[in-house]
């Protein structure tokens, strides 16, 4: 499990509906998000290999301390893109 | 039917239940700094969710301590079915109803925010609420039932709570950002916040260095998925 998960690639998405602009994704992943004039985040849109295991360590933080849950992984695997 | 003599426990259960008023005063103050987007600058805005989320894990802990001790003594007859279910305490009924009703609530808001992940985040703040009323609750119940809080320093620590949480829902209520609060004048949302704030905001005191990656607003709605 542990090798199979590190194969392919993942891209950090967000429900526009949801989020609110509260920010704690940039401060969480800033590898992956910067925030607007508004406060709304703009995420890094190309796939991030999973060996890169600090984006992805950021990217949970940042999914996780979400306080309105808009973020999640998307996982690619290598195999079937999207 | 366990029955323990010795007085320590129920000198447990009064600094226990007084030391998670306190907790619970720093929760509801952190989670209302997170809820009106405090930080950013000094401090961030995650670090803070985090604090609120760390202390209420030992808030929980010492109330958890509060309630096995009350059921544990003999002292008072307060039974395992009274930290749940109100009015059934032979001891103080009303006062020991209540707090069982603020532990219901707690508990209610605890279990929902361990299962955040996996529940739908509008059911989540529902019940988030509700931490609002289980702190008034637990207020009342340690005010009536505190053998300390009625007099002296106890009584200072239950008005300063008291107040203290007044002041976050306060704060909570009136002083709540709208959506992209004054980031700039061009944000529609802005003009009612900008009308009522006496200097205008300062922009950001260091722009974020321009990145690689592609930040065209078209590109980004295209790449969102379905929730």
């Amino acid at each position: 499990m542990g090798v199979r998960r590190r194969s392919g690639s993942f891209v950090l998405r967000v429900n526009p509906i949801l989020c609110d602009g509260f920010g704690h994704c940039a401060e969480l992943a800033p590898e992956l998000v910067q925030t607007d004039e508004w406060g709304y985040p703009i995420l890094r849109s190309e796939p991030v290999p999973l060996t890169d295991a600090g984006v992805f360590e950021s990217a949970r933080y940042a999914e996780r301390g979400c306080p309105r849950q808009a973020l999640h992984i998307h996982r690619i695997s290598e195999k079937k893109p999207q | 039917m366990i029955a323990l003599t010795t007085p320590y426990l129920w000198y447990t259960t009064r600094a226990t239940g007084m030391v998670a008023l306190i907790l619970f005063t720093l929760v509801a103050s952190l989670g209302t700094l997170v809820a009106n987007r405090i930080g950013g600058t000094i401090v961030g805005r995650f670090e803070i969710n985090e604090l609120h989320r760390s202390l209420s894990m030992v808030a929980v802990t010492f109330l958890v301590i509060h309630i096995l001790t009350t059921v544990l003594d003999s002292y008072v007859a307060t039974g395992w079915i009274s930290a749940f279910v109100p009015m059934t305490s032979a001891y103080k009924r009303l006062a020991v109803g209540i707090g069982a009703v603020a532990f219901d609530l707690i508990l209610a808001v605890w279990i929902s925010s361990l299962l955040k992940l996996r529940i739908a985040n509008t059911t989540w703040r529902f019940i988030h609420w509700f931490s609002w009323m289980g702190f008034a609750t637990a207020l009342v119940h340690g005010y009536m039932t505190g053998t300390d809080s009625r007099s002296g320093f106890g009584l200072v620590v239950v008005a300063s709570c008291a107040a203290v949480v007044a002041c976050a829902a306060l704060w909570r209520f009136f002083g709540r950002p709208t959506r992209a609060a004054g980031r700039t004048a061009l944000s529609p949302l802005a003009t009612t916040k900008a009308a009522t704030r006496a200097t205008p905001v300062p922009p950001r005191a260091t722009p974020p260095a321009p990145r690689p990656f592609p930040t065209s607003p078209a590109r980004t709605t295209k790449q969102r998925g379905p929730r």
